[in-house]
């Protein structure tokens, strides 16, 4: 079937794979990245539940607004992130397990609800009237004009391979007949691309430049407290899982193949490791590392693309 | 089943340092606590860059006519239910700044204090015992 | 005799020079000539502030001025005296941004007045707590603050 019914799709929405699923996917996700960091420093750890004790303990605390912060923007910035990861969730599972319902240009659609975290971290640490965060915000908006050129190059390369389809439902099929994209040169260079370019969506090390935590004093959440803060924690959680999700679906033949969750965990394993040996960037590093380095990188796997390789 | 507000507090308890005209020996102690030897995520602990993400307050130093009126003001902003721990003898009793012009008492005389962790500076392993007495008694 | 001492005593003969030990010296100085004397020594003979340091003595308000000559490691330490009834001293500040802060921090704990100095306000006294006639490191100064006890 490749229609839901209303009520399917309030569930797929709210239970699986929406909210729920992928909230809990996601908050495991990210004990597993503070047991990978604490095992690379030779330490143990914290116990497996710890991140839902994080999203408890702060969705219970007070919340304090800052006077004169604009409130409206203030406690609403969060939710757009957060709806954003809710929808993406559904549309890639979706498009996963029913390629034949996508629909023209949803590759495109995706690309935009991923730019809404960021977009919702800037809004945010803009309406909370302190110029930490106005520094935060502006960094992280050169952060996001500098990954977005190359993620955006390296998305045509599979584009590329299958002559034109900018459906992700093709994508899929066309990996399903053809062969991952990954198992080309050119597909290679764009997942490697791929790959650093969700490090820097996802804020961690090397490119945790706009939050900061030394320098600027956690930067873009500085103002937040209680739940709000526990709503920007969970749509990062989220995007820890729905990113390498996208990777894998793109590149590394879909969630519907026999080796997706090793392929998942393997993706996710590389972020940690990256993120755990890696010092921070300074912004004007980061950007011309994105735009000169990764963007030739880009250039030359679309013309490997082109040339068929 | 507890109150699920303490169960949230005591395992997982984030941690802002502040240090309020210390001479920083507490401080480099502090920083010692956070390094993977003695490994305080075990217990939840986090340090955190903000005191609005804070649950405990790691104060440091002897409390300054100067730096009384930022403590207050830092304490104010930080979400509450939050915890304070002072960590150093300079914050029980002055210590060696007991008649000074400056000094102006232990740190309970203006705010609620959750545990004192006495020494000059105090071992990490006395700083963790501190953290987890205060965490119980919640 | 070395050259920096014999340079100083011509530019002010009235210049008294102890020999603490071989690398340590201090040279008492009229006050009105603290200006030159400390030009001398950081321009032409090429030495680095160490610090500054102030006492009160039943002579009056000394300040040590404690020049370090890098090359050889001597430190020449320049003695003023300003009296208890008239503590001022000319102000380093304008040429000498080192003394900016150390010349503050005696204003505000000793009492000691610098004419001169660019931006003469307390730095390290509380600005809403504290009784700006009280010198603390003055000898007269009573140990017990009534406001903070308990």
């Amino acid at each position: 079937m490749t229609t839901l019914a209303g009520w399917q799709l309030v569930l797929a929405f709210l239970i699986f794979p929406g909210v729920v699923f992928t909230s809990f996917v996601g908050l495991t996700l990210t004990w597993v990245d503070r047991f990978v960091s604490a095992r690379v420093q030779w330490r143990k750890g914290p116990p497996f539940y710890q991140p839902f004790a994080d999203m408890l303990k702060l969705l219970l605390k007070q919340t304090v607004v800052p006077a004169g912060a604009s409130k409206v923007t203030f406690l609403g910035a969060p939710m757009i992130g957060f709806a954003a990861m809710c929808v993406t969730a559904v549309l890639l599972f979706y498009v996963n397990f029913f390629p034949h319902g996508s629909f023209v240009g949803d590759l495109i659609v995706l690309v935009y609800l991923f730019a809404l975290p960021p977009l919702s971290t800037i809004l945010g640490a803009s309406a909370s009237r302190n110029p930490l965060s106005a520094v935060g915000a502006s960094r992280e908006m050169t952060l996001y004009l500098g990954y977005e050129l190359p993620f955006l190059l390296a998305l045509v390369v599979p584009i590329i391979h299958t002559h034109g389809a900018i459906r992700l439902g093709d994508l899929v099929l066309a990996q399903r007949t053809a062969g991952p994209f990954l198992y080309s040169w050119s597909g290679l260079i764009a997942a490697v691309i791929v790959l650093v370019c969700i490090q820097a969506k996802l804020g961690y090390p090397p490119f945790d430049i706009a939050e900061a935590e030394q320098e600027i004093m956690s930067g873009v959440l500085i103002e937040y407290s209680g739940a709000p803060l526990a709503l920007f924690r969970l749509t990062k959680a989220m995007m820890f899982f729905l990113m390498p999700c996208f990777l894998v679906t793109v590149f590394w033949g879909g969630l519907t193949s026999f080796w997706a969750i090793p392929e998942l965990l393997a993706v996710v394993v590389l972020v940690i490791l990256i993120k755990n040996t890696n010092p921070r960037f300074k912004i004007d590093h980061a950007l011309r590392f994105f735009w000169f380095i990764l963007g030739a990188l880009g250039i030359i796997a679309v013309i490997l693309a082109f040339g068929g390789l | 089943m507890k109150d699920p507000r303490i169960w949230g507090l005591k395992k997982s308890p984030w941690v802002y340092h502040l240090a309020a005209a210390s001479c920083n020996n507490c401080d480099i102690e502090v920083l010692e606590l956070l390094t993977p030897r003695y490994d305080v995520e075990r217990f939840g602990i986090v340090l955190v860059g903000s005191p609005r993400h804070a649950d405990a307050l790691l104060v440091t130093g002897v409390i300054n006519r100067k730096s009384l009126p930022r403590v207050l003001e830092v304490y104010e902003q930080t979400p509450k239910p939050c915890l304070v721990i002072g960590v150093g003898t300079c914050t029980c009793n002055n210590h060696i700044f007991l008649n000074s012009y400056n000094a102006v008492g232990p740190y309970d005389k203006y705010l609620p204090v959750n545990a004192y962790v006495p020494g000059c500076p105090p071992k990490p392993e006395a700083m963790i015992l501190g953290v987890v007495k205060a965490l119980s008694k919640l | 005799m070395r050259d920096a001492e014999a340079g100083l005593k011509s530019l002010i003969p009235e210049a008294e020079v102890f020999e603490h030990n071989p690398k340590r010296l201090h040279i008492s100085i009229p006050r009105e000539r603290l200006t030159e004397a400390a030009k001398y020594l950081h321009r032409e003979r090429g030495m680095r502030l160490a610090t500054c340091t102030g006492i009160d003595t039943r002579a009056g308000l000394e300040v040590l001025y404690h020049f370090s000559e890098d090359k050889t490691g001597t430190m020449y330490t320049l003695r003023v005296l300003a009296p208890k009834d008239d503590p001022r001293l000319e102000s380093q500040a304008s040429w000498f941004p080192a003394t900016d802060w150390i010349e503050r921090e005696m204003h505000e704990l000793l009492g000691i007045d610098f004419p001169g100095h660019p931006n003469l306000v307390p730095l390290l006294t509380s600005d809403t707590d504290w009784d700006r006639e009280k010198y603390p490191l003055r000898r007269d100064y009573e140990r017990r603050n009534e406001a903070h006890e308990r």
